[in-house]
This record gives structure tokens, C-alpha cells and sequence, in this order.
């Protein structure tokens, strides 16, 4: 009898010690926010000027739109598709440091002044390179975009103060986070609404969640560990290892290729939406803040896969003039001249924008063997 | 009676068995490896596995990324098993508790025996590994010398370092495994149901991280970040989850040596 007791008393100290430990975890983690009476419009400013504040910080992201694997975007795939973990130190939009953190190695983007090496570990101690590049006028996403700083300001790029509201505060990685909704006004657009949350003190915003028609975000990213002390300088720069090789490479992607190489010339107005000043050579930049469309010529050995690609996506929609796939938000669409070339129109804009700009894009175009002037304005519809 | 466990773990033939197939994968890998020449594809495989061909001297670490998921936990669970159960199933038992000592001390004796049998696992599978990284694999001079994840190069001393330091994390991973199959051994009669019990919580821990309507759960999983000690070769190092595995190794083993306690301690071992 005494036995029982004795094992019912060890159990209790066993099972109040867990209890004790759950019920702090619990408490830490619902810890309220402290709010700020700041109006949404002038958040959204001060985001926007928080570019020039330094922080370092680790970064997950989780995206949710199947991409189709067409190998010259794949890399947009996997960072829109899936979940991808960064550590980022951040002194100012000239010296930055982002590393994508996979299990067995690292590929890290250092950036200094107008140049970006890309530090690949597997590929970089096998093959004794590392690639750097000038910074293009237009490419495709890469991971620096994930961040939620760099995000947020790219959705709030141009926003209007009816677009946005406040929604109150949370904690994020440790601080206290202002919340800001933006819900876009053009009919064009395909997002419903962006939640950022930016940090009290610095404004630097420390996640983003964008939402398509659903009730889960179809893209988010977020800090799980945020310090708004300045990184050193030795910690952002790239000095190789033993025996690397930093290389110069031309070109960086194949939006940074076409924009340079291909002769034709984007209409300034596309699908009802103005062409920006981010537009470069033969790609063409439409829309503001998260309602963007960018067009691209592609020749038959660019499109061709990725209209294969497309293709396969469910709910595609194919004719002879166009193959569309939507995924969540976001629409790509290629057109077909008749002889394989075609335009990628690709963005968080409706379907319907998507066939209207399509239609509205001239067929003929050619590639040159020299690079076209770096012109942001000019050109005919 | 610490003594006495560690005299009986030293002199079995069995642990050394243990440890000798433990230590067999790695060695074949890195003779397949020398042999054809022919590494996994960068970004595939265990870690520092693509990178060995050209820096023998990271053999240690990718051995020790082959071992640390399924070979290393299952030969614990199955010692960490034996501890009571096997006592029990010879009939010893009660003789080892007739010693004026207490059930606790028998148990932490146990526990210790078992952590002893890890960490000789783990010093024994990197020696070898070093050995015929060296022998075998790429030299570090030849080509770049030995790189972080992050790009920045790595001393000597500065890789002995971490090296070690990925020694000890990988030993401390298996506490949480030892005290789940100790706790099994006290609730068990036979030492194969308590390993199996043991390594039935790796499989299920190592079944719901692949599963993304678990990841709530992730964070609590025993398995979760039993290969973070990759992190200590980024630059600055991660400590992050680094931390979390350490801290959640401890956790398991106040909860399930607390359970172990609880049911041991008042176990009717005359039966």
C-alpha cells in the first residue's frame, strides 16, 4: 500500500515538473504585444525608410505556389514553392549579406556597392569559383527578396493611404511588431490583402504575409531572430577561401539577358497598367506595389519548355496563342507567334489581365549579339 | 556502481561488436568514394559528403552525418534497453539491488554506462574516419583548403575545434534516446521490446518532420536537430539550433529518466 503511494507521489513530482515547464513555454509565447498609435499611412512611410537602419537577423519563409519546373526559372520554384531558412545582415542597401541555409551547405549572396558574389559551398570547393555579378537592372526573384524587410517595400512600393489600415500589434522574434494591412485597389489585382508587421522601435518591417483568395497566405516570411545592432564589416564582406577563385560573370539570368540582348521594345501601357521605371531594354515592368506584371520576350528555346511546363500545370488553359497557368495569385502566360518565340507575361495580377496583356503584345522581335542601350523610357506600344 | 556498469559496458564483446558495425558503413562509403571517385551531386547526399572528395580531413563529419540518424540511436536503444530489462530477463535484478544501493543511483549508473557507449561510438567512428579520409580521400592542400559553409577559411585548429565540438553535440543527441529506452527497460521485461519501444519513437519523431501538418510538433521532436551540429561550420556559427538540440535533449531526459525514476524505483523486481 505504501508502494502505491510512494510510486503515485514520484509520478505527480514527474508529471507537476512537465507541467510547470509547458505552462511557462505557453505564457512566453502568448506574451501580449504593447501597440503604438501610429496611423497606418505613416507606418507605411516610416517601412519605407527603414531601408538605411542595419540589422542582422534569421529569416524562414514558406512558399506555397507549385511553380512548373522550367530549368531557366527553376530557382523562382523553389523560393516561391517551398520553405527556404536565410541569415541575413543587413548594414545598408550597399553592403548587405544573405545566406540560404541548407543541410549540407550554404549559398550566399554578399553585396557590395553595384557588385553581388554568389557563394555556392558544394559547387564552390569542388569547382574552386565563386561567381560575382554587377547588379542588373531586372532579374528574377532571389533570396535577398525574401526578406521581410525587402519584401515589404516592394508590396508598398507606390501604395495610396486608402490602401491601408492598421491591424493592431504582435510579437515576432522577440520585439513588439506594428501591424499594417494592405488591401490593393487595382482592379488588376490578383492578391486580396498583405499583412506586415513592422518592428516598434525601427520600423523594419519583420514579416510579411500575402494573401491570395484563401485563408492561408500563399507566400510568407518572417524573422524567428531579429538584432537591430549594426553587423561588422568583416562579417558582410566575401574574402574567399584558400585556393577560390572569385569570377566575374555577365550575365546573371535570363531576365537580365533578355533585357540586354533581345531587340524588342515592351509597350508602355499593358493590360491598363503603366510601365515603370523598373522596366530595362526589352522587359517591360507594369503595375505598382504588389500589382505587377513584367513581360519579357523569349525566343523558342525559352519558351518552348516553359509552355511544356505550363502545360502540365492543373487548370492550365492552352490554344494555339497562348498557354496560361494560374497558381493561387499569381499568372504566367507565354504567347506563340506560330514559329515558337513568344512573351512571358508573368505577375500577382487576374487571369483576365494576364489574356488582355498577352493579346496586346506585338509577335515579331529578335535577339541581338551585343547588348541593347540600358534605356528605362522610349519604345512604342 | 558507476564503476561497476562502466566495467561491464568495456568488457562485453558485444560493445564492441556494436561499434565495429557502426563504424563499417562509413569505412565502405569512403572506400566506394576512393575507389570510383564518384561523390553525391552538390546539394545532395549526407552533409560534407560531396566535399570530402576534395577535403579528406571533413571525413570525420560526413561519417558522423551517416551515422547520427539510424545507426548510432539504434545501437543506444538497444544498450539503453538491455540496462534494467536484460537485468531483469537473467534474473539479476534482484542480486544487483540486494548492493546497499539506492534504485536511483543504479539508474544514473545505467545512464551513464549507456552515454559512455555513445560517446566511444562516436570517438571511434570519427578516428577511423579521419584516418581513411586521409588515407583515402581528398588532401585539404591540394586544393582550396577547408572552407566554412559560409566561404570563410578554416585553421587548423579552428577545424580540430569544431570538429570535436560536433563530436560532443552528437553524443549529447543520444541522451534523449537512452533515457526513452531506459524508461522503456523499467516498463518492459525483455530488453527487445524496450529497444524497440525506443526506436519506434525515432521512427514516428522521424516520420512527422517530413510531415508539414506537423509542424507544430516539430520543434518537441527528439529527432529534430540531431544534425545541427552542420551549423557550427557556417560562419559566425548558428547557434541557434544548435542550442534548441541541446536544450531539448535535456528535456527528454529530465522527463523520461524522471519516468524511469517514478516506475523503477517502486518496480516489484521479485517477480
Amino acid at each position: 500500500m505504501g508502494g502505491v503511494r510512494s510510486a503515485g507521489r514520484r509520478w505527480l513530482a514527474v508529471t507537476l515538473g512537465l507541467a510547470v515547464f509547458v505552462a511557462v513555454a505557453v505564457v512566453v509565447r502568448s506574451w501580449p504585444a504593447a501597440d503604438d498609435d501610429v496611423d497606418a499611412a505613416t507606418l507605411a512611410d516610416r517601412v519605407q525608410d527603414s531601408v538605411d537602419r542595419p540589422w542582422s537577423g534569421y529569416v524562414v519563409s514558406q512558399g506555397t505556389l507549385a511553380l512548373p519546373d522550367a530549368d531557366r526559372f527553376s530557382s523562382v520554384g523553389d523560393l516561391l514553392g517551398e520553405q527556404t531558412r536565410l541569415r541575413a545582415w543587413w548594414r545598408g542597401p550597399d553592403a548587405w549579406r544573405v545566406d540560404e541555409l541548407r543541410p549540407a551547405g550554404e549559398v550566399g549572396l554578399r553585396h557590395e556597392g553595384a557588385l553581388t558574389t554568389e557563394w555556392s559551398y558544394e559547387t564552390g570547393i569542388a569547382e574552386g569559383t565563386a561567381e560575382r555579378y554587377r547588379d542588373p537592372d531586372v532579374r528574377l526573384p532571389r533570396t535577398v527578396d525574401l526578406l521581410p524587410p525587402e519584401l515589404a517595400r516592394h508590396v508598398l512600393a507606390g501604395v495610396r493611404d486608402d490602401e491601408v489600415s492598421r491591424i493592431g500589434a504582435r510579437r515576432l522574434a522577440g520585439r513588439d511588431a506594428l501591424g499594417l494591412r494592405l488591401v490593393p485597389s487595382l482592379p488588376q489585382a490578383s492578391v486580396r490583402r498583405v499583412d506586415v508587421w513592422a518592428d516598434a522601435e525601427t520600423s523594419v518591417p519583420l514579416s510579411v504575409e500575402v494573401y491570395g483568395d484563401g485563408d492561408d497566405p500563399v507566400l510568407s516570411t518572417a524573422f524567428a531572430e531579429f538584432d537591430d545592432t549594426e553587423p561588422a564589416a568583416s562579417t558582410v564582406a566575401f574574402d574567399p577561401p584558400r585556393g577560390v577563385v572569385v569570377e566575374d560573370e555577365d550575365v546573371l539570368d535570363i531576365v537580365d539577358a533578355v533585357s540586354r540582348f533581345a531587340e524588342a521594345v515592351p509597350p508602355r501601357r499593358l493590360a491598363g497598367l503603366p510601365r515603370t521605371r523598373d522596366s530595362a531594354g526589352a522587359v517591360g515592368v507594369y503595375g505598382r506595389g504588389v500589382t505587377r506584371v513584367m513581360a519579357l520576350p523569349l525566343d523558342e528555346r525559352g519558351a518552348g519548355p516553359l509552355r511544356e511546363q505550363l502545360a502540365l500545370t492543373p487548370g492550365a488553359s492552352v490554344t494555339p496563342e497562348r498557354t496560361v497557368a494560374v497558381l493561387g495569385p499569381l499568372g504566367v502566360l507565354v504567347t506563340d507567334d506560330g514559329d515558337g518565340d513568344g512573351w512571358l507575361v508573368t505577375g500577382l495580377v487576374t487571369p483576365e489581365t494576364l489574356v488582355r496583356a498577352g493579346r496586346s503584345l506585338t509577335p515579331s522581335w529578335a535577339f541581338t549579339t551585343t547588348a541593347a542601350p540600358m534605356t528605362t523610357t522610349g519604345g512604342t506600344p | 556502481m558507476i564503476r561497476v556498469e562502466l566495467r561491464k559496458l568495456l568488457c562485453s564483446r558485444r560493445t564492441w561488436v556494436t561499434i565495429a558495425l557502426i563504424d563499417a558503413l562509413p569505412v565502405l562509403v569512403a572506400v566506394l568514394l576512393a575507389v570510383t571517385g564518384v561523390g553525391p551531386r552538390p546539394g545532395t547526399g549526407p552533409a560534407f559528403l560531396s566535399a570530402v572528395l576534395t577535403d579528406g580531413t571533413l571525413y570525420p563529419l560526413a561519417a558522423l552525418a551517416m551515422v547520427v540518424p539510424l545507426f548510432l540511436p539504434v545501437a543506444v536503444a538497444v544498450t539503453a534497453g538491455e540496462a534494467v530489462a536484460g537485468e531483469g530477463q537473467a534474473g539479476t535484478l534482484r542480486y544487483v539491488l540486494i548492493r546497499p544501493v539506492g534504485r536511483t543511483r543504479l539508474l544514473v549508473a545505467k545512464l551513464v554506462a549507456v552515454v559512455v557507449f555513445a560517446l566511444l561510438a562516436v570517438v571511434v567512428v570519427a578516428a577511423t574516419a579521419y584516418v581513411v579520409g586521409v588515407l583515402l580521400l581528398g588532401q585539404q592542400d591540394v586544393t582550396t583548403g577547408t572552407a566554412t559553409f559560409s566561404g570563410t577559411s578554416l585553421t587548423t585548429p579552428e577545424l580540430v575545434l569544431r570538429t570535436l565540438m560536433s563530436l560532443a553535440y552528437a553524443m549529447l543527441c543520444m541522451l534523449g534516446v537512452a533515457a526513452i529506452a531506459l524508461f522503456c527497460s523499467t516498463l518492459v521485461d525483455t530488453p527487445l521490446a524496450a529497444a524497440l519501444g525506443a526506436i519506434a519513437v525515432l521512427i514516428a519523431s522521424t516520420l512527422l518532420l517530413t510531415l508539414d501538418a506537423a509542424s507544430a510538433l516539430h520543434p518537441w521532436l527528439i529527432t529534430r536537430y540531431w544534425l545541427a551540429f552542420t551549423d557550427l561550420f557556417r560562419d559566425p556559427i548558428f547557434w541557434r539550433d544548435i542550442l534548441r538540440g541541446i536544450g531539448l535533449q535535456l528535456l527528454y531526459v529530465a522527463v523520461f529518466l524522471g519516468a524511469a525514476w517514478a516506475n523503477f524505483t517502486t518496480k516489484d523486481v521479485t517477480r
